[in-house]
C-alpha cells in the first residue's frame, strides 16, 4: 500500500490516564500536600496500538466497556493527546464525535442548527442555504423556533443527525451514533453510511452494534483492556469478539455431541420452501428444520425431539420441543427405524444476525443430561433481514390505527410547551 | 495535506478543514459562541440586554450617592460624574469579562470532550460578548457625556483606540490565566472575587490620580503608622507609585482624559511631574513607574497565553 492512500497510520500509540484516589481539586490540597506526591491511579487506557486504515475503508472499533475504543477515538480527533507514539491523518477530520455537539437546550432549533454547525465546520452561509433541508430531513418544519428544551428526545436526534450529514469531512469519527434513535432513525443512519461508503469516505465507527459492523464495517478492530486483539474482516473479528464475551467459549466453533446412542441424530437439515438447504434465511421468510433419527435400541419407547437457539454471542433465543413417539408409529421391534421430524416456520421472527441451532433427542421425562443424542452448534446459521432492524426478534404483529375523534386544531403532540420565543 | 498528533508536541500540526480554512472556521466558531452566549445571557428575562445598560447605571447611582453626597469625596472638576460614570463602565467590563471568561473552559466540558478546536476560542467568545457589551456602554457615555456637554472633542480622543486595545489586552491575559487554573482548582473563582474588591478600590473608579496626589500632598510629610508594635514609615509617594503603576488605574485615567476631559491628565505626566497642575500639587518624580503598567499588561498576557497553551492539551481528560 502507498502512502498515498492510507488515511490514518497508528504507530506505537499509548495513552493512560491518572485518577486521582483522592479527588479534592483544590488549592488547599495542592498548598497542603506539596509535599506528598499526590496519589493516583494509573489505568493504562491504550497501549502500543498500531495500525493503517487505507482511504475509503469503513473501519469499525469494537471491544467492552473502558477497552479504549472511545479513548482511541478521541486521540484520532485531537481531542486527547497520545503520551507516546505517533497518529499521522491524511484529510480532515470531522470534528465531531457524537450527535448534537454544542446544542443548547435554551436556544431554538435555527440557532442551534447555526451553533452546532460551526462546530462541524459548517459556514454560517451555507447552514442559511441548507437550513430549510436539515429542518426538512428532521421533520421540524413547524418547530424551526422553538426552544430545543421543548423537543422530545427524537425530535432532537433527529435534527442532530440532519445536521451531522452535512459535515463534508474526508474522515469521519462516530462515536455510539447508533445507540439513540429508534427503528427508523437507525435505518436514517445506516442508509447514510451507504452513502458516506459510495462516495468513498473513511470512516472510523465505534459501536457495540455487532450486526452495524458485519453489515457496514469493512474491517474491524477488536480492543481488550487497551490492546489490540483482533484485526481484520468483520465478519471474523465480531465472532472472535462474541466468543471472547459469550459463555459457550469454546463450543461455538465446533459441533459438540454427547448422549447414550439409543437414538441417533443422523442428519439436522435447514431448508427452504422447495427443500433446499438455506443457512442464510430472511426474516418473515420460510423456512422448515429437520432432523433425521435412527433408533438404535429396541429398549427406546418414546422420546423428544428439542431443537434449540442460540445468538452467535451465546444468547439463548428459543427451545421448540416435539414428543416425536406420540406421532410416530414404532413398530415390535424398534431398533433401526428411522424417520424424519420437520418444524415448519411460515414466518421466521429472528432479526438479523448470526446464530446457532442445536438438536436433541433424550427420554420425554428426562434431563438434559439424559440425552440420547445432543448435537450443539448443529447449525450455524445467518439471518438476513432486509430492513435492518435492530433487536433479536420481529414479532410479526399487526397494527391498526382507530381514530377517535379529529383534533380542533392540528397540535403537535411532542410539544410539551410552545412559547414562542 | 497530512498531519501529525505527536506525544509532547503541543499543538502539533494543525489540518485544517478543507471546507473553510481553519482561520475562517474557527473566526465563525468564535462568532457563533459568542452570539449564542449573548442571546443565553439574556434569555428568559423581561429586560433582556437592558440589563447590561441599567447594570452600570445603578452602580453609577449608589457609587455617586456614596461617595459625593455622603462622604463628599469629589475632586471638584465639572466632569466628576461622567468620569465617574466612565470609570464604572470600564470596571463594568473588566470584571464581567474576567468572571465569563474564568468559567468559558470550565463550563463547557461536553463540547471540549466531544470536539476539536483550539480551546482560546471558548475564552476569546466569551471576552467578545462582554466586549460587545461594552463598546454599547462606551458610546451611551459619549452620547451622554454629549448631551450634558461635558465633553470636549479634540484630537486627544484618538488615543482612546490603543488605551481601548491595551484594556482588552490586559482583561484577555487575565482570562487565559483565570480560565486554565479554573479546569483544576475552583478556588480560583473565589480568590479572584476578593482580588476583584480590592483591585476596585486601587483602580481609581471613583476618585482620579490627581485626587490621591491631592491627598498626598496633605500629608507630605510620612506617616508613621504602627504595625504590631513595629513603627512603619509610610510614604505617599509610594502610594501613589502603586496605584499609578496599576495598568487598570492607567487604564481608567487615561481613557478619561482622551475622551472626557483633556484637563485631567495622562499618568504619564503626572508620575513625571511634567503636568504643571500637578507640580503644584505635589513635586513626584517617579519616572521609573510610568512603563510599568505596560509591562504587567504584557507580562500578564504573555504568561496567560503560555499557561493556557500547556494547559489547554489536557482540558478534555481534565473536566
Amino acid at each position: 500500500m502507498t502512502e498515498r492512500d492510507l488515511a490514518i497510520r497508528v504507530e506505537h500509540l499509548s495513552k493512560r490516564f491518572r485518577i486521582p484516589l483522592d479527588r479534592s481539586a483544590t488549592l488547599k490540597h495542592r498548598v497542603t500536600h506539596w509535599r506528598s506526591a499526590s496519589r493516583h491511579r494509573v489505568l493504562e487506557a491504550l497501549r502500543d496500538l498500531s495500525f493503517e486504515v487505507p482511504a475509503g475503508q469503513f473501519l469499525g472499533v469494537i471491544g467492552h466497556n473502558g477497552s479504549g475504543k472511545s479513548t482511541l477515538l478521541k486521540i484520532l480527533s485531537r481531542i486527547y493527546q497520545p503520551d507516546s507514539g505517533r497518529v499521522s491523518i491524511r484529510g480532515n477530520v470531522s470534528p465531531f464525535l457524537e450527535l448534537g455537539v454544542g446544542f443548547n437546550p435554551e436556544l431554538t432549533a435555527r440557532e442551534n442548527v447555526f451553533l452546532s454547525g460551526a462546530v462541524l465546520g459548517l459556514g454560517r452561509a451555507e447552514l442559511r442555504r441548507r437550513l430549510d433541508d436539515i429542518i426538512g430531513f428532521a421533520e421540524l418544519e413547524q418547530f424551526v423556533d422553538h426552544k430545543l428544551k421543548n423537543f422530545s428526545s427524537g425530535m432532537e436526534v433527529r435534527l442532530a443527525f440532519a445536521l451531522a450529514i452535512q459535515a463534508h469531512a474526508e474522515i469521519l469519527m462516530m462515536d455510539e451514533v447508533l445507540a439513540v434513535g429508534d427503528a427508523a432513525f437507525q435505518q436514517k443512519c445506516f442508509d447514510t453510511f451507504n452513502r458516506y461508503k459510495r462516495e468513498g469516505r473513511t470512516i472510523v465507527l465505534v459501536t457495540h452494534e455487532l450486526g452495524a459492523v458485519n453489515l457496514y464495517c469493512d474491517r474491524a478492530l477488536l480492543l481488550d483492556h487497551g490492546r489490540l486483539v483482533g484485526d481484520g474482516r468483520a465478519e471474523d473479528v465480531t465472532a472472535q469478539y462474541r466468543r471472547a464475551v459469550g459463555i459457550a467459549t469454546e463450543s461455538a466453533d465446533q459441533v459438540e455431541r454427547w448422549g447414550s446412542g439409543d437414538v441417533v441424530v443422523t442428519a439436522v437439515r435447514m431448508v427452504d420452501e422447495r427443500g433446499v438447504e438455506d443457512h442464510n434465511p430472511m426474516t418473515g421468510g420460510f423456512v422448515r428444520l429437520e432432523l433425521d433419527y435412527r433408533i438404535q435400541n429396541d429398549a427406546v419407547s418414546d422420546f423428544t425431539c428439542f431443537f434449540g437457539i442460540r445468538r452467535g454471542d451465546g444468547l439463548f433465543v428459543t427451545e421448540v420441543s416435539l414428543p416425536v413417539s406420540q406421532y410416530a408409529e414404532f413398530g415390535e421391534s424398534q431398533r433401526g427405524a428411522e424417520g424424519t421430524v420437520h418444524y415448519e416456520i411460515p414466518r421466521l421472527g429472528l432479526l438479523g444476525d448470526s446464530y446457532r441451532l442445536n438438536a436433541e433427542l433424550r427420554h420425554r421425562h428426562g434431563g438434559p443430561e439424559a440425552a440420547y443424542d445432543h448435537l450443539e452448534n448443529a447449525i450455524r446459521f445467518r439471518v438476513i433481514d432486509r430492513l435492518e432492524r435492530p433487536g433479536v426478534y420481529e414479532p410479526g404483529g399487526a397494527w391498526a390505527v382507530t381514530p377517535v375523534r379529529e383534533p380542533a386544531v392540528k397540535a403537535p403532540d411532542q410539544v410539551i410547551s410552545s412559547t414562542q420565543t | 495535506m497530512t498531519a501529525t498528533i505527536e506525544a509532547g508536541v503541543p499543538g502539533a500540526a494543525s489540518p485544517a478543514p478543507r471546507s473553510l480554512s481553519s482561520f475562517s472556521h474557527y473566526r465563525h466558531l468564535t462568532l457563533e459562541l459568542a452570539i449564542s452566549q449573548f442571546k443565553l445571557r439574556y434569555t428568559q428575562s423581561a429586560l433582556g440586554y437592558l440589563w447590561s445598560l441599567l447594570k452600570p447605571a445603578m452602580m453609577f447611582g449608589i457609587t455617586y450617592f456614596i461617595f459625593v453626597d455622603l462622604f463628599q469625596i469629589n475632586d471638584n472638576t465639572r466632569f466628576y460624574g461622567i468620569q465617574l460614570l466612565l470609570g464604572i463602565v470600564i470596571w463594568t467590563f473588566f470584571s464581567e469579562c474576567t468572571a465569563a471568561s474564568m468559567q468559558a473552559v470550565a463550563g463547557a466540558g461536553g463540547l471540549i470532550r466531544k470536539a476539536y478546536f483550539p480551546r482560546s476560542i471558548l475564552v476569546l467568545a466569551a471576552s467578545l460578548t462582554s466586549l460587545f457589551t461594552f463598546l454599547i456602554n462606551l458610546v451611551l457615555v459619549i452620547v451622554i457625556a454629549l448631551a450634558l456637554r461635558q465633553i470636549v472633542i479634540g484630537p486627544q480622543m484618538l488615543v482612546a483606540i490603543p488605551l481601548l486595545l491595551e484594556l482588552y489586552l490586559l482583561v484577555l491575559g487575565i482570562s487565559f490565566f483565570l480560565a486554565s487554573l479554573q479546569v483544576q482548582f475552583r478556588d480560583v473563582g473565589h480568590l479572584w472575587e476578593v482580588l476583584m474588591q480590592l483591585l476596585f478600590y486601587g483602580s481609581g473608579v471613583m476618585f482620579s490620580l490627581t485626587y490621591v496626589l491631592q491627598r498626598a500632598n496633605l500629608a507630605v510629610k510620612p506617616s508613621v503608622v504602627s504595625l504590631r508594635g513595629t513603627a512603619v514609615t509610610l510614604h505617599f509617594v509610594w502610594v501613589v507609585a502603586l496605584v499609578a503603576a496599576n495598568p487598570i488605574m492607567q487604564i481608567i485615567e487615561d481613557l478619561r482624559h482622551a475622551l472626557i476631559n483633556p484637563q485631567a491628565p495622562w499618568t504619564i505626566l503626572v508620575v513625571t511631574g511634567h503636568d504643571a497642575a500637578v507640580k503644584q500639587l505635589h513635586p513626584l518624580n517617579a519616572p521609573w513607574v510610568a512603563p510599568i503598567p505596560y509591562v504587567i499588561v504584557i507580562a500578564v498576557l504573555t504568561l496567560g497565553a503560555l499557561i493556557f497553551r500547556a494547559r489547554a492539551r489536557n482540558f478534555a481528560q481534565d473536566l
